[in-house]
């Protein structure tokens, strides 16, 4: 059962702020989805198998060291900055 | 030579030697192409953003490589592109609030690699919110409308792109498809669209959804304009790691040979109740027209399809909670005026910017990958997609193709589905497959309804068989007649 409980934990694990009303809502519309994705449970893995990638995604390249992007371009689609860094409130 | 009506039909090669014989310039195409759009714009919302002044530099660019003999097979022809695909110094909002002002300082490389060929981009086309959905109405710049009907979806969530190209906005496009996003709109708006292998073509400059589902694909009128972009953006690129690094072959090279030999598939768990007698009509009559043209008909069985939806957003879902993280209204999107502290910005960016249905996905993806879900969601998910994957490789061990239908119906009304989620996701049961396995995948039309919607059918192959769906796909399109959209 989804509850309102639940919301509220995965609100905080997404970061996202709701109202009451809005957590009320999404309990529901959640409640509805998890019911569908419960189908999962009737499946039974009859061979041993590992829970990796499926499209050979274990098979990925090094990384691979290059330049960054100019500070200037990073910095042009954030509201708040200076000069050399984006602004956010005191932290500590 | 009448461009106007030219472009109510036209095709990538015939665009072409009209561009190459000198019979109209890109630059006179481009004019056609944009006041069409922006009068249709105003009835579909196709696109987010027309730019007129971008489209015709670039024509103009193209009319001077073509002067110069340096034509390629796409050098003048007006394009769209979905606005979750970065394009330099134009707005990429992925429609939504979050990014509503977000200007990227880079192209995505599938953009690059067709700027390259001195295609003309002429704008950015409306989608589902961060191509979460499908009917393109979860937009926060405004539902999309199907050119066959006004009041109706055109699917999702590359609606823009499928609508752009149905209504004859532009000549094709590129969308992206994570659950079918590319092949569902095409289907419902009468065109041809094709998901390519998963690491055919670079997922750089593509804004992340589903990082292991993605795929850009390519939405044209026929088979063969799908292809045509796909062998432009396709191919190894060292800024996602993920790309294959095999050299992509030319996919149109057997677009001629027909269908004589291969062996379709038909997998009878997608022609059960939850498919609409017309589509399931439909698709019989495709089979036939298949098996009079010489290919051979095999009826299959995948046993597990029934959980491939809730695999699909189980994972997708889990990445996509992830991927989204990055939004906190501080280093580029949205930034609430709401709160004083850190963590009070970012949730309040994050309820500001992101609609319902992304706030769903999130919620979902932390709920799969919470402690205590994480065994009995998240990872028998994977173990499912394996499943399927290995379910998939038998079939293909004796099959070239699997046909099914694209969508369970045809476009519904606007506003219809969108107050039940969860029915909504079951809808995808048509299309998840080929994202789960990584595989390539065509929808081309293949009827009409009692109303007149058209109705598509989808062709799946082995990995990197992209040649083989084009050819199949070609070889029914010049048996179909294919209605235009009255707009």
């Amino acid at each position: 059962m989804f509850d309102i409980k639940l919301a509220t934990h995965l609100a905080e694990l997404s970061k996202i702020e709701f109202t009451e009303n809005e957590l009320k809502k999404i309990t529901a519309e959640m409640d509805e989805i998890i019911t569908l994705m419960d189908t999962v449970s009737d499946f039974e893995d009859t061979e041993i198998s590992t829970a990796n990638n499926a499209v050979g995604l274990d098979k990925i390249r090094e990384d691979l060291k290059k330049p960054s992007s100019p500070r200037k371009d990073i910095l042009q689609n954030a509201s708040e900055k200076d000069k050399k860094a984006f602004s956010v409130p005191k932290v500590v | 030579m009448d461009l106007k009506e030219l472009i109510l039909t036209a095709t990538i090669p015939q665009l072409g030697r009209g561009l190459k014989n000198k019979i109209f310039s890109s630059v006179e195409l481009t004019s056609a192409y944009l006041e069409r759009a922006k009068i249709l714009n105003e009835q579909t919302n196709a696109f987010i953003t027309i730019d007129e002044e971008y489209a015709l530099k670039s024509a103009e660019k193209a009319d001077e490589l073509i002067k110069n003999g340096k034509a390629k097979p796409l050098t003048g022809i007006p394009l769209s592109v979905k606005d979750n695909i970065c394009t330099k110094d134009i707005k990429t909002t992925c429609a939504s609030k979050m990014l509503e002002d977000f200007t990227p300082f880079y192209d995505a490389t599938a953009v690059s690699r067709l700027k390259k060929q001195g295609a003309v981009i002429i704008g950015k086309t409306n989608m589902d919110e961060f191509a979460m959905g499908g009917s393109s109405g979860t937009s926060c710049f405004g539902a999309v409308k199907n050119p066959y009907d006004l009041t109706r979806v055109p699917g999702g969530s590359s609606g823009g792109s499928a609508t752009s190209v149905s209504a004859s906005m532009c000549t094709a496009s590129l969308g992206s498809d994570t659950g079918g996003s590319v092949r569902q709109p095409a289907s419902f708006c009468g065109i041809t669209g094709l998901k390519p292998t998963y690491g055919a073509v670079s997922r750089y400059g593509l804004i992340a959804f589903a990082s292991s589902f993605d795929q850009i694909g390519t939405i044209g009128k026929t088979a063969e304009d799908c292809g045509i972009l796909l062998n432009a953006i396709a191919g190894k690129d060292d800024l996602d790691s993920t790309c294959s690094t095999l050299p992509f072959k030319n996919c149109l090279k057997e677009i001629n040979k027909g269908v004589k030999g291969l062996k379709v598939a038909l997998p009878k768990e997608f022609f059960g109740d939850n498919i609409s007698g017309g589509v399931k009509s439909a698709l019989f009559k495709a089979t036939e027209t298949f098996k009079n043209m010489g290919a051979e008909i095999l009826e299959v069985s995948l046993p597990e399809l029934k959980y491939a939806v809730a695999a699909y957003y189980l994972i997708s879902s889990a990445e996509a909670a992830s991927n989204l993280s990055r939004y906190d209204g501080i280093k580029y999107g949205h930034r609430s005026e709401k709160g004083k502290t850190y963590e009070e910005i970012i949730k309040n960016s994050r309820r500001e910017g992101f609609g319902n249905e992304v706030k769903r996905r999130i919620m979902l993806g932390n709920y799969a990958l919470s402690s205590g879900y994480y065994e009995a969601y998240y990872n028998k998910a994977v173990k499912i997609r394996k499943k399927l994957k290995a379910q998939l490789d038998e079939i293909f061990k004796t099959c070239d193709l699997i046909l099914t239908p694209t969508a369970p119906t045809t476009a519904y009304k606007i506003g219809s589905m969108e107050k039940n989620p969860a029915h909504m996701y079951l809808a995808d049961i048509c299309t998840v497959l080929a994202n789960i396995a990584g595989l390539p995948a065509i929808s081309t039309p293949c009827g009409y309804d009692k109303k007149g919607l058209p109705i598509g059918m989808s062709l799946m192959g082995k990995a990197f068989s992209e040649a083989t769906l084009i050819r199949a796909a070609t070889a029914f399109e010049i048996q179909f007649e294919r209605r235009e959209a009255a707009l």
